[in-house]
């Protein structure tokens, strides 16, 4: 029988070479966004910032509901030593005003967290939607966008946000919608730049030949192949969001007392820097250290965990 | 370039009762719409836009503050030298300091020193500001007194050369800045040009690596570079707004804050166009500079 077949049947083609990287069909049949989470999370420091950054949003939003500290109501603070250093009632010490420092950096670290990743939403929403319609209209409209968006980045955004809040109020709400809505402009022009070189891939054009419509391809095509940089670019605007916030608390023109956010607690602890309070401006810049590298080093990450070329290296 | 300083204009005006402003809080609403009608703020948005850019472009009038006895020019005459010195001599620093780190960085990927200037530049980037300039003030000043915590309270730019102790903490806080983002790039940069063809080709002819890191892999990364030089400078005049703060530098920046704080309106729009003014400049020049360094985008451009 075996003979037989063998007489008959063509020669066997050799053996395919071996592949440098193991093809199997578990590999094979692992959507994309798995294998991409499989790169990122080889990343040791990159499972570091993302475990960092759980607990420290966790912390500031789940401590102040354990064990309530009145952090807005002045009356709280009568008899309570004020500039207290670290001690068994305050692990932190206390601040200029008699607040609890601990307490204070949860507290102030809702604010920022909250406003950092609101208007680092805001900003990406507005700057993928901008830049799609720019890159994917392209022709007059992209010049005449862009142009737009030239225009504002010649000014820099922090003129430019001063500005806007001395003439508007300081609420928080407006605080979020305008951070969000002048940190956009480079994001835009990113997504703008991805959306324009999908739109002229093969498999866009062919989906246009087949007749597609725009709205297919922008949902199907351009969206989806453009989400890491879009990924990356809203991470990095909540970094750059929060930072913003710290800036225009040190100016006087962030969150407004009783409230608190770390950037103003950062300036009212550096205004005692002279007396040597440090416990007032060191744990408290640690933090809003270690938050920021962290999620920056995400963006990073999730940088790297897309560019399939740089991987190779 | 008109909407450029369209964009100010209609975000400002109009928003508070800017007579209140000029009049004080306790002015009679007689005397408040003598003072609106004579600024013409009665007239619709677009009158009042086209009396400004007429007045702005064609007799360089950009009106008078509403707080200082003076004219917007002559504020900013009398401080833009200071920091336009504060952010040319960081910006000078930071390319002397950045470039060669990046390369260094790109050449030895993954040792010791490409991860320590990595990481601080990293927590370089993650700072605020304003704490930067606070801890270098709380270490060179008070701890290890040895600088003064702020610059000359002149406005003459000159102090600069006549007393350089006093801004090498400003500069150097900008200058630290600005490198911590620039040494990045400049990292990734040489990073993506080391891996293309010709530099391989290079070194499989015997050239030396360090000939092949100068003269092929250094000159092919400077375009990106001097682009992000050019886009530098909002971030640079940003970031001059902060420091000038803390250090009480008599600039544009601080003036900037005073003006917006103490609702200003038309010293913060003159100061917000000239800073517009002077980012386009800045990439004009880059662009002049990318046509010098790379001749593939001359001969592109005289095609076109």
């Amino acid at each position: 029988m075996t003979d037989l077949r063998e007489r008959v049947s063509p020669p066997e083609p050799p053996e395919p070479p071996e592949l440098p990287v193991s093809l199997s069909v578990d590999d094979q049949i692992v959507p994309m966004w798995r294998q991409r989470l499989r790169i990122f999370f080889h990343n040791k420091l990159a499972i570091v910032s993302v475990a960092f950054l759980f607990i420290a949003i966790a912390a500031c939003f789940l401590v102040p509901m354990l064990h309530p500290t009145n952090q807005t109501d002045q009356a709280a603070t009568f008899g309570q030593p004020w500039n207290a250093a670290p001690s068994i009632h305050h692990w932190l010490g206390t601040d200029s005003s008699g607040f609890d420092e601990l307490g204070r950096i949860f507290y102030g670290g809702e604010y920022s967290l909250t406003l950092g990743f609101l208007a680092g939403f805001i900003t990406i929403v507005v700057g993928t939607t901008y830049g799609m319609i720019s890159g994917f209209v392209g022709g007059i409209t992209d010049t005449v966008m862009m142009r737009i968006i030239d225009a504002f980045l010649s000014i820099p955004y922090i003129f430019l946000l001063i500005t806007l809040i001395s003439i508007f109020n300081r609420s928080t709400v407006f605080l979020i919608c305008i951070i969000g809505f002048t940190l956009w402009w480079g994001n835009a022009r990113i997504i703008r730049g991805d959306a324009l070189l999908i739109r002229n891939l093969e498999y866009s054009q062919a989906a246009t030949a087949m007749g597609a419509r725009k709205w297919h391809i922008i949902r199907r095509h351009v969206f989806p192949n453009s989400i890491s940089n879009i990924v990356t670019v809203a991470t990095f605007s909540v970094a750059d969001a929060i930072l913003f916030l710290s800036a225009l608390g040190f100016l006087g023109l962030g969150i407004q007392a009783p409230q608190t956010d770390w950037g103003t607690m950062l300036q009212a602890g550096t205004s005692q820097i002279q007396n040597g309070f440090w416990w007032e401006i060191y744990p408290l810049a640690l933090v809003f250290i270690a938050v920021v590298v962290s999620i920056n080093y995400i963006g990073d990450a999730l940088r790297d965990c897309f560019e399939v070329r740089l991987l190779e290296r | 370039m008109l909407l450029t300083f369209s964009l100010p204009y209609f975000e400002v005006h109009g928003i508070r009762a800017p007579a209140y402003v000029v009049l004080g809080t306790k002015a009679t609403p007689y005397n408040v719409a003598i003072w609106a009608k004579e600024h013409g703020m009665d007239q619709s948005y677009f009158v009042r836009f086209w009396q400004y850019a007429s007045q702005v472009l064609f007799h360089f009038n950009l009106g008078r503050s509403y707080k200082e006895n003076s004219s917007v020019w002559g504020i900013i005459s009398l401080y833009v030298p200071r920091t336009i010195w504060l952010a040319a001599v960081s910006l000078m620093l930071t390319t002397i300091i950045a470039i060669p780190l990046g390369i260094y960085q790109a050449s030895r990927r993954n040792s010791v020193g490409d991860y320590t200037a990595t990481g601080v530049a990293f927590v370089l980037y993650a700072m605020p500001s304003f704490l930067l300039c606070m801890l270098l003030l709380d270490a060179f000043s008070f701890h290890w007194p040895h600088l003064p915590n702020s610059p000359p309270q002149g406005v003459e730019a000159w102090a600069m050369f006549t007393s350089p102790a006093g801004f090498i903490l400003p500069v150097a806080a900008l200058t630290m800045l600005s490198v911590a983002g620039l040494s990045r790039y400049m990292r990734g940069t040489v990073l993506e040009v080391l891996v293309q063809d010709y530099v391989r080709t290079a070194k499989a002819k015997g050239c030396s690596s360090r000939r092949t890191l100068f003269k092929h892999a250094f000159r092919n990364a400077l375009g990106p570079i001097i682009v992000l030089l050019g886009l530098s400078i909002p971030a640079l005049l940003g970031g001059a707004l902060i420091i000038e703060s803390v250090f009480n530098y008599a600039g544009l920046g601080i003036q900037t804050v005073f003006a917006a704080t103490n609702l200003d309106v038309p010293t913060v729009l003159g100061i917000t166009l000239l800073v517009a003014i002077l980012t386009l400049l800045g990439n004009l020049l880059a662009d002049i500079a990318l046509g010098l360094v790379n001749p593939r985008i001359r001969i592109e451009g005289t095609k076109a």
